[in-house]
C-alpha cells in the first residue's frame, strides 16, 4: 500500500484515508466501531469529577475487561505531576472499589499485576492501569480535566489560630474586609472579574450580592497589582496607586477618583476575647513562589517572652485587613496548590 | 512651653520612626522594579523567527525561551491545567469542535507603539499553523477553522512556536510581551584568537506599555555560546543570574552550592533507524538493538541520575501512560535473534553505523554506551561522533544505519507533538489514523505502534536544569520549561561582593531603583 500519510505541517497532522476501496470499506467500519467504543469510554470519563470518582470508574472499567479473573496485586506507580500523590490512601479506596465489584485482591507477591498510575498532565488527570489478560495486555484509561481536581482540604492549623476559607477565585484579589455592620456576615473584595477590577459585596454564604467596577480608576496594567478597601458604612474608599476611588453600594453607584497619595494600611493586629493585649500578624510575603507561614506574635515589651503562634498558608500571604473588626482579620493569599486566590478569616481562640 | 515643646518633638520623632520602619517593612514585602537580569545560554545563536524554527530541534527551543520575552500568545497555560487569556479574553467552539471563536484583547500594542489587530494575529498563526487551517480576523475577534476537529487547539496555541509577532518591513520583529530586543550583537571573531568566536548579546528592554504590566527588570541581557563551566563559574561569582547547565555538570553544580532547578524531563535522546543501510530495514535486527540496550545505566551511570530512562516516545507528563510501554532490556533474547540473522548484519565486516546528530561530550559518550550495548548481543556498531569529517561533510561513503538524536518536546498536545515526530523523523508507515479525538486511549494506540515498529528507540529523557543567582526572586517557569521573565525581579542587596566587584554590567544598586514602586 503507498504511503498515504501527509502531514500539512510538522504541527498539525491531517491523515488521510486509503485509495484502495477494500481498505476504505475495513478503515470505514474499523472507524465506526472505534469511533463507537471511544464515545462510549468518552461519556464515562466525563462523569468524574474528583480522584474518588475516578477511582469507582476505573473499577468499573477494570472488572469490565474480558477474562480477567483476580486475584490481582496492586501495583501503583508514581505518575507525577500532582503536588501531593494520591498515594495509599487513593489506592484503598480504589481497592475498596474492586472489592465492592466481587474482584478480588490480593498482596501475594506471586499474584499477577495490576499495574496502576494517577497522572497530571499539564491538562488532565489521567489513571492508567494495564493487566495480562490471557495472552496480552489490556489498558484502560480514565482521564478529566485537570482544572476540576480540587486540592485536599489542607489541615486546619493547630491550636489557638483558627482559619476559615470565606471567599476564593481565580481572579486576583487585591483586598478583603469586614462588612461594618456590627455581625461577622459578608466582606467586601476589591478583585478582578473578567480582567477588570471590582469591588464586590458578598453575603454571609460568600454569595455576591453587588459588584461596582471600577472602570473610572483608568489603571496602568501592573504586575504587581495594589489596592485597599476602607468601607465606611455604605460609603466605600478605594485606595489605588496615585489615586483614590470613592462610591457607594447602590445600584448603578457612580464611582469618582481623584489623584491622591494613598496612605497604605500597616500592620494587622487581632485581640483575643480573654487576652486585652494586641497581637500583630506577621507575614513576609517576598516569595511569591512558596507556601508562607503567618506568624500572629504578641505585641509590646511585656509580652516579648510569648512565643508567636503559627499558620501555615497554602501559598504566599497577599495581604492582611484587621481594620474592620477587632476581634479577627481577614487574609488573601494565593493558593499555590490550585493557583486561585483565597480570602480566610482568622481568629485568635482562647485556649487549646 | 518647653515641655510642650519637647513632646511634640518626640510626638514627631516617633511618627517618624514609625514611618520608616513601616515603609521599611512594605518596601521589603512587594516585588521591586529595576535591575538588568544576566542570562547566559549554550547556543551561539539564535533566531526569533518562529517560521524559521525546526520543530523538536533543541535550537528550537532555546528560540522559544528568548521569544516568550517579546511574543504573547493568544492563551496560556497555567500550572493548574488552566487556560489563562493572553491577546485572546474569551474562546468557544462549535460541537465538533471544527469552529474556534477567539474575542481579542482590546487595546494592545506592539512594543513600537502600534495597534495590535486581528489581521496582525491572522497573519501570524496563518504562517505558522497547515494551510488546512482557516484563520479569519473579524472586527475584534478570530476564527480558526479546520476540515477536522481540534480538540487539541488550545493546547497548540498555549505552547511552541505558536507566537503572535510582526515582521516589519526592515526585518525587525515586534511583539506585544513584556520585553522588546533593544541590542543585538553577533558572535564575532576574537581579537586574541580569530579561530575563535567572541560570545554574542542580546539585550532585551522592559515594555513600558505592555499589556499584562511592565515586567519588573528593567532588562534581560542575554549572553550567547557560553560553554558550560563558564555559565557556573559566571553564576558563582556573580556574573549571571541565570545560566543553563548541561546534564552532566549538574552535579558539580549542587555541589557547588548552586541554586538548580529542573523542568519536567523534556529532550529526548533516541536512536532513529535509517534504511540508507540495509541492514537497518531488517525488523529482527531493530528488535536485537532495542532488547540490547541498557538505559537504566546510560540514566544512573552515564547522566548520574540526572536524567530518567525512556520507555516511550512521549514522555509520562504529557500522556500518563509512558510507564506502559516499553520493553525491557534482554540481552539473552537480543543474542538469540542476533544468532538467527546473517553474519554479515551488523557484523565485522559491516558494521552498523551510528551517527552522532547532535553535538556534545554527552552524546558523543551516549553513542558509545550503544556501542557497547550492541556488542555484548554481538552486534558491531561503529560510532560517528558529531562533527567529525565524515559527519560533517559527508565523505564517509557508507550511509549510516542509526541516528543518535535529541528531540524537544514542544508542545502541550500529545497528539501534535506526537505528529510532529513521526513527520519530522519521517516514521510514516502508511496506517491510517483519523485523529478526531483526545483521548488518551488513541494515544496510546497510536504510540504503541509506533514502538512496535521500531524505527525510533527511546533511550533516555533528559530535563532542563537551570542555575539561579541569589537575587532571583519569583523564578517560576511552567513545569515543562517555558520561562516567564516578565515575573521575575532582582533582589538588590543579594549581589556579591566578587560580583559587584567584577565590573560586569550589572547596575549599580542606585541606578537600578527608579522609584517606580505602583
Amino acid at each position: 500500500m503507498p504511503l498515504t500519510h501527509v502531514l500539512s505541517s510538522p504541527q498539525n497532522a491531517v491523515w488521510l484515508i486509503p485509495q484502495s476501496p477494500f481498505s476504505r470499506k475495513c478503515c470505514s467500519f474499523t472507524a465506526i466501531f472505534l469511533m463507537f467504543i471511544f464515545l462510549a469510554i468518552r461519556a464515562v470519563a466525563a462523569e468524574a469529577s474528583s480522584l474518588e470518582d475516578a477511582a469507582r470508574l476505573l473499577a468499573d472499567r477494570v472488572v469490565s475487561i474480558p477474562n480477567l479473573h483476580g486475584p490481582l496485586r496492586l501495583e501503583f506507580t508514581e505518575g507525577g505531576g500532582l503536588a501531593a500523590s494520591p498515594g495509599k490512601a487513593w489506592l484503598g479506596s480504589f481497592r475498596k472499589e474492586l472489592e465492592a465489584r466481587h474482584f478480588d485482591v490480593t498482596e501475594d507477591s506471586s499474584a499477577p499485576v495490576l499495574r496502576i498510575a494517577v497522572t497530571a498532565t499539564p491538562t488532565q488527570l489521567i489513571l492508567a492501569v494495564s493487566a495480562r489478560s490471557v495472552d496480552h495486555d489490556e489498558v484502560r484509561f480514565v482521564s478529566l480535566p485537570r482544572a476540576l481536581i480540587r486540592p485536599a482540604n489542607l489541615p486546619v492549623a493547630p491550636l489557638r489560630i483558627e482559619r476559615q476559607l470565606v471567599f476564593e477565585s481565580p481572579e486576583l484579589i487585591l483586598d478583603a474586609s469586614s462588612l461594618w455592620n456590627g455581625s461577622e456576615g459578608g466582606i467586601e473584595l476589591l478583585a478582578y472579574r473578567k480582567g477588570e477590577l471590582t469591588a464586590l459585596q458578598l453575603d454571609a454564604a460568600g454569595a455576591v450580592k453587588q459588584s461596582i467596577p471600577l472602570t473610572a480608576a483608568a489603571l496602568h496594567p501592573s504586575r504587581d497589582p495594589h489596592g485597599e478597601l476602607y468601607a465606611r458604612g455604605n460609603e466605600v474608599d478605594v485606595f489605588l496607586p496615585g489615586k483614590v476611588c470613592t462610591f457607594i453600594w447602590a445600584p448603578g453607584s457612580e464611582v469618582k477618583c481623584h489623584s491622591a497619595r494613598p496612605v497604605w494600611r500597616g500592620t494587622a493586629f487581632v485581640t483575643p476575647s480573654c487576652d486585652p493585649g494586641g497581637w500583630k500578624i506577621v507575614s513576609d510575603g517576598r516569595d511569591w513562589t512558596a507556601p508562607e507561614t503567618l506568624q500572629v506574635v504578641p505585641d509590646g515589651a511585656a509580652r516579648e517572652g510569648s512565643a508567636a503562634i503559627p499558620s501555615e498558608f497554602p501559598g504566599p500571604v497577599l495581604n492582611v485587613n484587621g481594620e474592620q473588626n477587632p476581634a479577627s482579620a481577614l487574609v488573601v493569599t494565593r493558593n499555590l496548590r490550585s493557583g486561585n486566590y483565597e480570602v480566610y478569616r482568622i481568629t485568635l481562640a482562647c485556649g487549646n | 512651653m518647653r515641655s510642650i515643646g519637647l513632646r511634640s518633638l518626640a510626638a514627631i520623632s516617633t511618627l517618624l520612626f514609625v514611618w520608616l520602619v513601616t515603609g521599611t517593612a512594605w518596601a521589603a514585602k512587594r516585588p521591586k522594579y529595576g535591575g538588568t537580569l544576566r542570562v547566559e545560554l549554550h547556543v551561539a545563536s539564535v533566531s526569533l523567527d518562529p517560521r524559521e524554527w525546526k520543530v523538536g530541534s533543541v535550537a528550537a527551543a532555546e528560540n522559544e525561551k528568548l521569544a516568550t520575552l517579546i511574543y504573547d500568545r493568544l492563551v496560556t497555560l497555567d500550572d493548574y491545567g488552566r487556560f489563562q487569556p493572553a491577546l485572546a479574553t474569551e474562546w468557544s467552539h462549535d460541537a465538533a469542535v471544527r469552529n474556534w471563536q477567539f474575542k481579542l484583547r482590546s487595546g494592545v500594542k506592539f512594543s513600537d507603539g502600534s495597534a495590535l489587530t486581528p489581521v496582525d494575529v491572522a497573519n501570524a498563526l496563518q504562517s505558522l499553523f497547515p494551510p488546512g487551517l482557516q484563520i479569519i480576523p473579524g472586527e475584534n475577534n478570530l476564527t480558526i477553522r479546520a476540515a477536522h476537529p481540534l480538540p487539541d487547539l488550545l493546547e497548540q496555541l498555549a505552547s511552541g512556536r505558536y507566537f503572535v509577532f510582526r515582521k516589519n518591513a526592515d526585518g525587525t520583529f515586534r511583539g506585544t510581551g513584556s520585553f522588546y530586543l533593544g541590542e543585538s550583537v553577533p558572535a564575532q571573531p576574537s581579537e586574541v584568537n580569530p579561530a575563535a568566536l567572541k560570545p554574542g548579546h542580546l539585550k532585551f528592554r522592559a515594555n513600558e506599555e505592555a499589556w499584562a504590566g511592565r515586567p519588573f527588570v528593567d532588562a534581560v541581557e542575554v549572553t550567547l555560546g557560553a560553554p558550560g563551566l563558564r555559565q557556573i563559574l559566571d553564576l558563582q561569582v556573580g556574573r549571571a543570574d541565570l545560566i543553563e547547565i548541561a546534564p552532566d555538570l549538574v552535579r558539580k553544580a549542587r555541589q557547588d552550592n548552586l541554586l538548580v532547578w529542573s523542568s519536567a524531563p523534556n529532550t529526548l535522546l533516541a536512536l532513529r533507524f535509517d534504511n540508507s543501510q540495509a541492514a537497518a530495514a531488517d525488523d529482527r535486527l531493530r528488535e536485537a538493538v532495542d532488547l540490547a540496550l541498557d538505559r537504566d545505566t546510560m540514566a544512573s551511570v552515564l547522566l548520574q541520575r540526572e536524567a530518567q530512562p525512556a520507555t516511550a516516545l512521549l514522555p509520562q507528563w504529557l500522556t500518563g501512560y509512558a510507564f506502559l510501554l516499553g520493553s525491557p532490556m534482554n540481552l539473552n533474547r537480543a543474542k538469540e535473534i542476533r544468532a538467527s540473522l546473517p553474519a554479515s548484519e551488523a557484523g565485522i565486516a559491516e558494521p552498523l553505523r551510528l551517527r552522532v546528530d547532535a553535538s556534545g561530550d554527552l552524546m558523543k559518550l551516549l553513542g558509545e554506551r550503544v556501542a557497547v550495548n550492541a556488542r555484548q548481543a554481538n552486534l558491531a556498531v561503529q560510532v560517528t561522533p558529531h562533527g567529525t569529517a565524515a559527519a560533517a561533510t559527508n565523505s564517509n561513503p557508507a550511509a549510516a544505519g542509526l541516528h543518535l538524536i535529541a528531540w524537544h518536546y514542544d508542545s502541550l498536545s500529545g497528539y501534535a507533538e506526537l505528529g510532529a515526530l513521526v513527520s519530522q523523523l519521517h516514521l510514516q508507515d502508511g496506517s491510517e489514523t483519523v485523529p478526531t479525538a483526545a483521548e488518551p486511549e488513541r494515544l496510546y494506540a497510536e504510540e504503541r505502534r509506533l514502538l512496535d515498529q521500531r524505527q525510533l528507540l527511546p533511550l533516555i529523557v533528559l530535563p532542563d536544569y537551570v542555575g539561579i543567582g541569589p537575587s532571583v526572586r519569583d523564578w517560576s517557569p511552567a513545569p515543562w520549561g517555558e520561562w516567564r521573565l516578565g515575573d521575575v525581579w532582582l533582589e538588590f542587596g543579594e549581589t556579591t561582593a566578587s560580583g559587584a566587584a567584577s565590573g560586569s554590567s550589572r547596575t549599580s544598586t542606585k541606578d537600578r531603583i527608579p522609584g517606580v514602586r505602583p
